[in-house]
């Protein structure tokens, strides 16, 4: 029976990736920064996590699912916006940012105001897609660092430097920036 | 443990990824020390501010309800695909408009005939090539490269052929699934298009000719005791460029 077949595979898939719907989409708009996009490279991402349903066997079901969103953000962001797409430890215009990132030091203080939060956010959208997707699978989806590197497909030592680079450039920017907002 | 060794683990320590020993004699150097105690708090400042500070996304009820559809609508690689894109009757109108103002040997894809079916599966499958990032298993221009690549992947033997020169450069091969069977596809840059070659058995019934589906041609012919579907939205002169090119490369 085929077609009971079929609809067994389906609704194990269901189980498998439909809880891991948010931790897709929060992945996929941090990525593309856009509600639209997310949403449509998320539906893309599922239909082919379903398509190559055959292929996944019993590991960790969220990481699986990110992976492959991951993917098609990428994919996506090559087709419509290329020059986000610089690789890390090359000269370029995503270094440019994080070095922009970075170098904004300032006083070691830390403000908890609403704006100062609001700040910290835009910081966050605002740096390179490898270290800003680090960032948010580490603090809002709670990936622990083999998760990441599965998600991300590179080794854990690089999660680790990514992760540092991200939390150093994150800091020094909001610490820097909190001398410009005292006015 | 001295400073040199707990700073590069802090990032580490921080987020509970120190084996115990280590994250116990780490604990106890932060308790010591002016500089990385302070610089540890300023970490941990920084993790709860971000968690603060970001939104938490979460899925649209109407994606949930978007995939819900679209996996209704998928029947799996084992069955022959259903049309996927949405509104397709309103754009099948348009189609059939297209085709009475005299496209030729164009026709629409609707009927039920087996060449349909793997006609659709095979525009899905370009479809999804170029969606889901998934355009070259082995990203090759080297025709000796991809060729042999296929060989024990699948059962069918593609001809290497490289267009490079007559303004088709090779991009790679990939394989997909048709009909539940792995399929070689060859990928090839017309402009700024895609084509995609898919190579299947040659079988009776064969249609070949040309067909359409919301802007994606298909071409379709056999040599020897191969199939040929060509997918693209290249131009259709440019297309025709290509596939008159293909074909006597491949002396068919």
């Amino acid at each position: 029976m085929a077609w009971l077949a079929e609809r067994r595979r389906k609704s194990r898939f269901e189980a498998v990736v439909l809880p891991h719907l948010d931790a897709a989409y929060a992945l996929a708009r941090w990525l593309t920064r856009n509600d639209a996009d997310a949403a449509d490279v998320v539906q893309e991402a599922v239909l082919r996590a379903f398509r190559y349903f055959d292929s996944y066997r019993e590991g960790d079901p969220k990481s699986w699912v990110l992976r492959i969103v991951r993917r098609s953000c990428y994919s996506w962001l090559e087709r419509n916006r290329p020059a986000e797409i610089v690789p890390l430890d090359a000269p370029g215009e995503g270094n440019e940012r994080a070095d922009a990132v970075l170098a904004a030091g300032g006083a070691d203080a830390l403000l908890e105001s609403r704006s100062d939060l609001r700040r910290l956010d835009r910081l966050i959208e605002g740096l390179p897609a490898p270290l800003r997707e680090v960032i948010v699978l580490r603090e809002l989806q709670e990936l622990d660092y083999r998760q990441i590197a599965e998600v991300t497909g590179v080794p854990i030592g690089t999660v680790m430097s990514r992760l540092h680079r991200a939390r150093s450039a994150l800091r020094r920017a909001w610490d820097g920036k909190e001398g410009e907002h005292g006015v | 443990m001295e400073c040199e060794e707990a700073r590069p683990r802090l990032d580490a320590y921080l987020d509970g990824e120190l084996a115990a020993a280590e994250r116990a004699s780490l604990r106890e150097h932060l308790l010591d020390c002016r500089e990385c105690g302070p610089e540890a708090e300023a970490l941990e400042k920084l993790r709860a501010g971000i968690r603060a500070a970001a939104p938490s996304y979460r899925a649209p009820m109407e994606l949930h309800a978007r995939i819900r559809a679209a996996l209704r609508r998928e029947r799996g690689v084992s069955a022959p695909l259903a049309w996927r894109a949405p509104g397709w009757l309103a754009y099948a109108a348009s189609l059939l408009i297209a085709v009475a103002l005299g496209s030729g040997g164009t026709y629409v894809l609707t009927g039920e005939r087996q060449e349909n079916v793997i006609a659709n599966e095979i525009i899905d499958s370009h479809l999804r090539s170029l969606l889901a990032g998934h355009l070259t298993d082995v990203a090759s221009s080297d025709k000796h490269t991809v060729k042999p690549w296929f060989a024990g992947r699948t059962e069918l033997s593609p001809p290497g052929i490289d267009l490079a020169a007559q303004g088709f450069p090779l991009l790679g091969g990939r394989l997909d699934l048709i009909e539940g069977k792995p399929v070689p596809a060859l990928v090839y840059r017309a402009g700024k298009h895609i084509i995609n070659v898919f190579v299947l058995p040659a079988r009776a019934g064969d249609f070949g000719k040309t067909a359409s589906r919301g802007g994606y041609t298909l071409h379709h012919w056999t040599a020897g005791d191969l199939g040929y579907w060509a997918v693209s939205d290249a131009a259709p002169d440019e297309f025709a460029k290509f596939e008159k090119a293909f074909r006597a490369a491949a002396g068919s």
